[in-house]
C-alpha cells in the first residue's frame, strides 16, 4: 500500500526549505556578487561544503548541534520549549544548509552576469541601490531564480543521508520519501519501494524537463 | 560655474586634476587612452571606487556641492543629477526603447516633454523595440534621449561614437550638435578622435598620465597646442557674423575681418557663428587669381612659419584680427618666397564646417 504522508512531508519540507533559502540566499548571493572583501572566498567555501562533504558527516555535526546540549538545539529549546532533534523543524534547518549551494550559486552567477555597468547606468538615471536591484537586477536574473528554485526544491526532495542522521523516521512528522523507500527495501518489500521510486523518478524528470524548456524560452527573450 | 578637483590613486599613476569648465557648450576631455579620462568622468558621476580615493576632492556644479572631502560630503550617484552616455550604450535589455527612455524621466521631476526629444532624435519608430533589435547608432541615440530626459545639470558623454562604424558616426554627430544648440545643458565629452574634438569642442582640456597638460578655448588651442596642430585634420576656427544670405546658391556671406562665403543653410542674418577650416584646404598665392572656382580669396599677413612633423610647413597668418593656418610644402614656400611679414592671399573653398 502507498501511504500519502511521506509524500506530503517531503513536499512540505522541500517547499519550506526553498522559501527559506530564497530569503537567505538572495541577500547572501548579492553580497557575494558585489563584495571585494577578503572573507568572500571563506564564505563561498562554506556555502559549497555540502557539495563535497558526505551527507553523513554533515548530518553527524548537525545531530550534535541540534541536540538539546548542542548550541542550536539549546537555543531553540530556550525560545520554543520544544526539542529540535528528530523534529520537522530540525529537518528544515538541516535541509536549508544541505541545499544552500544549489540556490546561492545560480543566484550569484546570474547577479554576476547582470554586472556593474547596467547598475551604474541606472544609478546615474536617479535609481538608488534598492530601486536598481528591484527593477534591473531582479528582472534580469529571472533565469537564475528559476534554476535556483528548481535545484533547491529537487535537491531537498532527493536528500537522504542528512535526513537519516537528524530526522529519525517518525511517520507523518519526519518520514520522507527517500527514507520510506529505504525502509521498504530493508524488509524486502520491493513492490512498495518501486511505487515510491518510480514516482520520484518521474516527478524529478518532469520538473527538470519543464525547467529546462522554460529556461530556453527565457533565454530567447532576454 | 563647474569646478572640478580630484586626486585619486589609479593602478599605475596618480590622477590629479583640477579645472573649471564653462557652464554652457561642449567641453572636450582629450588625451591618449589610459590617460585617466574615464576615471575623471566616473569620479564626477560618483561611480569611482572610494577605497582608493585620496583625501582630496571637490566638485561644485552650478553652486551645488557634489563632492567635498574636507567637509566629508559625497553625494550618491542618484542624487547628483548628472547623466551619463556610455561608450557601450548600457540600455536595459529587458526594457523596450520607450521603457528605457522613461527610466530616468520617471525618477526625476522633469519638465521636459518626451515627445519633443523622440521627434528630434528620430526614434519614434523604435519605441516598441528591445535594444537587441536596434543598430549601434540607434542604440546610442536612444541612450542619449534616456540621459537627456532625466533633465541633468550636466551631461557626460564617454566616447559615445567610438564603438560605431564611420557611417553611423557621421549620422550621430548632428544629434550631439543638436543637444548643444537646442538644449542648454553643459556637456563634457571624452574623445581621442581629433576630428570629433575639433568639430564638437567649445572648450578643451588635454590630459596625459592623469594630469592636465593644457586647457582653453578650442579656437586658441587648435593654433597653439602641438597635440592638435600636429595631427592630420589640423584645423583653425574663425569667428564670424552672417552678413548676407544668398539663397539661390545656398551660400552665406560672413564677416570675419574679411568677407568670405560659406555653404550653409538655415542661417539668420547677424547670427554669430564659428567656422572650422582644415589647414590643408587653404592654399596661398601672391596675387588673387582671376579665373578660379575657389570662392574665397582673402588678403593675409604671414605671422609665423613652422615645420610640421610630416615635413610640411605650417604657415600661420593674420586675417584681420584672426588667425588662419595653411599647410604647404617646402617647395611651394621656396617658390613663393614666403617669409614673416609678407602680404599674400589665402584661398579656400566654401565647404568649411559651421560649428
Amino acid at each position: 500500500m502507498i501511504e500519502l504522508s511521506p509524500i506530503l512531508v517531503t513536499l512540505k519540507l522541500a517547499t519550506i526549505t526553498t522559501l527559506i533559502l530564497l530569503l537567505i540566499g538572495t541577500p547572501l548571493a548579492w553580497w557575494l556578487s558585489n563584495t571585494s572583501s577578503k572573507s568572500k572566498v571563506v564564505i563561498e567555501s562554506i556555502v559549497a561544503l555540502p557539495l563535497v562533504l558526505p551527507p553523513t558527516v554533515l548530518g553527524f555535526y548537525l545531530l550534535l548541534a541540534l541536540s538539546p546540549d548542542g548550541f542550536i538545539g539549546h537555543l531553540w529549546f530556550y525560545i520554543s520549549d520544544t526539542p529540535l532533534s528528530f523534529s520537522f523543524s530540525g529537518l528544515v534547518i538541516g535541509s536549508v544548509i544541505y541545499s544552500m549551494p544549489f540556490v546561492v550559486q545560480p543566484l550569484q552567477a546570474s547577479f554576476d552576469m547582470v554586472g556593474k555597468p547596467l547598475q551604474q547606468a541606472a544609478n546615474t538615471l536617479g535609481a538608488n541601490s534598492f530601486d536598481t536591484f528591484k527593477n534591473i537586477v531582479l528582472p534580469l536574473s529571472k533565469r537564475g531564480f528559476l534554476v535556483a528554485i528548481t535545484l533547491g526544491f529537487a535537491h531537498t526532495i532527493g536528500e537522504f543521508g542528512v535526513v537519516l542522521m537528524i530526522g529519525g523516521n517518525i511517520p507523518e512528522v519526519t518520514q520522507v520519501l527517500s527514507i520510506i523507500i529505504y525502509d521498504h527495501v530493508e524488509v524486502l518489500e520491493y513492490t512498495q519501494a518501486h511505487y515510491y521510486s518510480i514516482g520520484l523518478l518521474v516527478f524529478s524528470f518532469i520538473v527538470l524537463l519543464v525547467t529546462y524548456s522554460f529556461n530556453r524560452k527565457l533565454m530567447v527573450r532576454l | 560655474m563647474i569646478e572640478v578637483n580630484y586626486k585619486y590613486k589609479l593602478n599605475n599613476f596618480l590622477l590629479d586634476v583640477s579645472f573649471t569648465m564653462p557652464e554652457n557648450g561642449i567641453t572636450v576631455l582629450f588625451g591618449p587612452s589610459g590617460s585617466g579620462k574615464t576615471s575623471v568622468l566616473n569620479l564626477m558621476s560618483g561611480l569611482g571606487n572610494d577605497k582608493n580615493k585620496e583625501n582630496n576632492s571637490k566638485f561644485i556644479l552650478n553652486d551645488r556641492v557634489i563632492d567635498d572631502s574636507v567637509n566629508g560630503l559625497k553625494l550618491e550617484p542618484w542624487f547628483r543629477n548628472i547623466a551619463y552616455v556610455f561608450q557601450d550604450h548600457r540600455l536595459f535589455p529587458h526594457m523596450t526603447t520607450s521603457q528605457n527612455i522613461l527610466f530616468g524621466f520617471n525618477r526625476c521631476h522633469s519638465e521636459l516633454k518626451p515627445e519633443v526629444l523622440i521627434e528630434k532624435f528620430k526614434i519614434k519608430e523604435l519605441l516598441g523595440h528591445y535594444p537587441e533589435q536596434l543598430s549601434g547608432g540607434q542604440k546610442q541615440r536612444v541612450s542619449m534621449v534616456r540621459a537627456l530626459l532625466s533633465q541633468p545639470d550636466l551631461l557626460i558623454l564617454d566616447e559615445p561614437l567610438a564603438s560605431l562604424d564611420y557611417t553611423s558616426r557621421q549620422e550621430l554627430l548632428p544629434f550631439i550638435e543638436c543637444i548643444h544648440k537646442e538644449l542648454d545643458i553643459p556637456m563634457i565629452y571624452v574623445s581621442h578622435d581629433i576630428k570629433e574634438v575639433l568639430r564638437l569642442a567649445d572648450y578643451i582640456i588635454i590630459m596625459d598620465k592623469g594630469k592636465i597638460v593644457d586647457q582653453g578655448d578650442i579656437a586658441d588651442l587648435c593654433i597653439s597646442q602641438p597635440l592638435l596642430t600636429q595631427q592630420e585634420g589640423a584645423s583653425f576656427i574663425l569667428d564670424a557674423r552672417v552678413t548676407k544670405i544668398i539663397e539661390e546658391d545656398k551660400l552665406v556671406e560672413l564677416d570675419c575681418g574679411e568677407t568670405i562665403l560659406i555653404t550653409a543653410e538655415s542661417m539668420r542674418l547677424n547670427d554669430k557663428i564659428r567656422v572650422l577650416i582644415h589647414a590643408r584646404d587653404v592654399s596661398l598665392c601672391l596675387s588673387p587669381p582671376q579665373d578660379s572656382s575657389i570662392l574665397n580669396c582673402v588678403p593675409i599677413c604671414i605671422d609665423e612659419i613652422q615645420t610640421d612633423e610630416n615635413g610640411k610647413l605650417r604657415v600661420i597668418a593674420k586675417i584681420g584680427e584672426q588667425t588662419i593656418v595653411s599647410l604647404i610644402s617646402h617647395r611651394s614656400a621656396r617658390q613663393l618666397n614666403i617669409n614673416k611679414g609678407k602680404q599674400m592671399y589665402a584661398q579656400f573653398k566654401a565647404t568649411a564646417m559651421i560649428k
